[in-house]
């Protein structure tokens, strides 16, 4: 496009752009700043300290809420990929005439709610749910079992709450790839595990990767999952800040978690973005 | 043709089809399952999940159209709805300066748009009590402070896809209506406006499910009375299960579905969520 005069810009984008810097970028830096005052009876002082990082990095408790909030994004990324690439597969190379339809039922978890979807495996785990029922009346437990509050529980939900996020990046990347590639290796004597891990695997890796970071950079900062399925015991990132600020009104450490909350998710971006991944439009 | 060849020797070894078939059936049990299985205990005679049901029995969904619940059900419509105008009015803007013009500090805008796609929301969500509480606005907490921050998350898939639609449009289109005569203005009305129709559709959509599924930043946004359904369903799983919710959930889950077909039969939303499955 041909580059025109200034001020039109300007106007085009002000008001948005102050929007977003009223709302979003002010809020943040509000943020960040908290994290390095000193909080007094559930009230934020003007004094700068580095103790409430300091505090975080140091004890255990909090130490064990990264690992495990670590943990956990990554077993979600790998099982969603690992369940996601076979369906994403499918569906770029089905002749199904139900194809459509296949996609949209395999998308159509994104437009429930995190609540809503995680609300199913809390009727299936809890102790008095369907498992356990099931379970019992096969005859294989004759005593009910907690699986829930569990890190484990938490993974599940996760899991299943962000697989459509890996089967559209995985789909993305599977569609730019020429189906006569493989037919050619297969025709040039290839065997079909090695037109798999050398043709087809290493063409998808974007989609892979991608994936694979999406799902992860959800999954350490969801607040809903880990509320439902997941106990005092088994705290995360996003449950610890929710308890400092809306139960403990604790600004200054819920500030401080935030901001290495971004810390760790930004420089993951980041270096996504070095790998040329990135994140889709869903 | 390709693909013919392709099924045709898949069909010389039906063996790995079959047992990828198999895994794709079981990825879907595990993805559609718990959902199904939300449903069907909503139907429950008794206060226990069972499942499948014992009994048959409406009431819990009868509670689940009393006023506890249609009341944030209706809040969060509202809300939805409301954040899906502003963010396309936001958005256009925003998406034709990105997309049309090359300038100074375009960059940073770049950044400013999609930087709440990139934060979690919840911090969003957070720094947003903090501002709020900060400048004395707590009485704008609720549905206000919902709003704005729905409009915050939302807005980068609006820039978005209106970005993209804008983006398939050939330019050259705009110049042949100026050099036929018509004014700036008549051009956007009559001519760019109606090829991008879709494109706004498309985010005004996805801006309405994002607000109307968000949790993340509404917990830290609600208050007592005015507070968005999946925050209300939260609250309640604190006090164990009860059908009541599950049939809710089933609600909640109905509503974004049936809009996204009505509107995709109108005008191809699937276009802009997973590019080329028609081609």
């Amino acid at each position: 496009m041909t580059a025109r005069t200034l001020p039109t810009h300007w106007l085009l984008v002000a008001v948005p752009a102050a929007f977003l810097l009223a709302f979003f970028v002010l809020p943040n830096a509000l943020l960040l700043s908290a994290s390095f005052l000193k909080s007094e009876a559930q009230q934020l002082t003007t004094e700068p300290t580095l103790d409430n990082y300091k505090f975080l990095l140091t004890r255990s408790l909090y130490l064990e809420v990264f690992l495990r909030t670590f943990v956990v994004g990554i077993a979600v990324g790998l099982i969603d990929v690992v369940l996601g690439f076979p369906l994403a597969y499918f569906l770029v190379r089905t002749r199904s005439r139900w194809k459509g339809l296949l996609i949209a039922l395999s998308l159509a978890p994104l437009l429930a709610s995190v609540v809503v979807r995680t609300y199913g495996w809390y009727i299936i785990l809890n102790r008095f749910g369907v498992a356990n029922d099931a379970l019992l009346g096969l005859g294989i437990i004759d005593q009910r079992i907690p699986f829930m509050p569990s890190t484990g529980a938490i993974v599940i939900g996760l899991a299943h709450a962000l697989l459509p996020y890996t089967v559209l990046s995985i789909m993305g990347s599977l569609n730019g790839v020429n189906p006569n590639l493989e037919s050619a290796a297969m025709s040039l004597g290839a065997s079909r595990t090695r037109t798999f891990l050398d043709v087809v695997l290493p063409l998808s890796l974007p989609g892979i990767a991608g994936g694979f970071i999406l799902v992860f950079s959800i999954a350490i900062s969801a607040y809903a999952t880990p509320a439902i399925l997941g106990g005092p015991a088994t705290q995360v990132a996003a449950t610890a800040i929710y308890g400092f600020i809306m139960q403990l009104l604790d600004w200054s450490l819920g500030a401080a978690l935030a901001v290495i909350l971004i810390a760790s998710s930004l420089a993951l971006l980041y270096a996504a973005a070095r790998f040329g991944v990135r994140r889709t439009a869903l | 043709m390709a693909a013919r060849f392709l099924s045709a020797a898949w069909r010389a070894n039906e063996g790995p089809w079959a047992m990828l078939r198999a895994v794709v059936a079981f990825v879907y049990l595990f993805s559609l399952g718990p959902i199904l299985i939300t449903a069907a205990v909503s139907f429950n005679q008794t206060n226990r999940s069972f499942f499948p049901p014992r009994g048959f029995s409406l009431r819990w969904w009868e509670r689940a159209f009393a006023p506890e619940w249609i009341d944030p059900l209706l809040f969060s419509l509202k809300l939805g709805s409301l954040t899906a105008l502003l963010s396309t009015l936001l958005a256009l803007p925003l998406a034709f300066a990105l997309f049309r013009y090359r300038f100074r500090g375009r960059e940073a805008l770049v950044a400013l748009t999609l930087g709440p796609l990139m934060l979690p929301t919840l911090v969003t969500g957070v720094g947003l009590l903090q501002l709020f509480q900060y400048i004395g606005w707590r009485e704008y907490l609720g549905f206000a402070a919902l709003l704005v921050g729905h409009v915050v998350i939302c807005l980068p898939f609006a820039v978005r896809t209106v970005g993209i639609s804008l983006h398939t449009l050939p330019p050259n289109l705009e110049l042949a209506a100026g050099s036929l005569g018509a004014t700036r203005w008549r051009t956007l009305r009559h001519v760019v406006f109606p090829l991008i129709k879709s494109g706004i559709v498309a985010g005004a959509v996805f801006a309405f499910i994002h607000s109307f599924t968000d949790v993340n930043l509404s917990i830290f946004l609600a208050r007592p009375g005015q507070i968005p359904v999946t925050v209300k369903i939260l609250g309640f799983l604190e006090f164990g299960f009860a059908p009541t919710l599950a049939a809710v959930s089933v609600i909640t889950l109905l509503l974004p579905l049936a809009l996204v077909a009505i509107i995709e039969r109108v005008s191809g939303l699937g276009d802009f969520i997973y590019g080329d499955h028609r081609g």
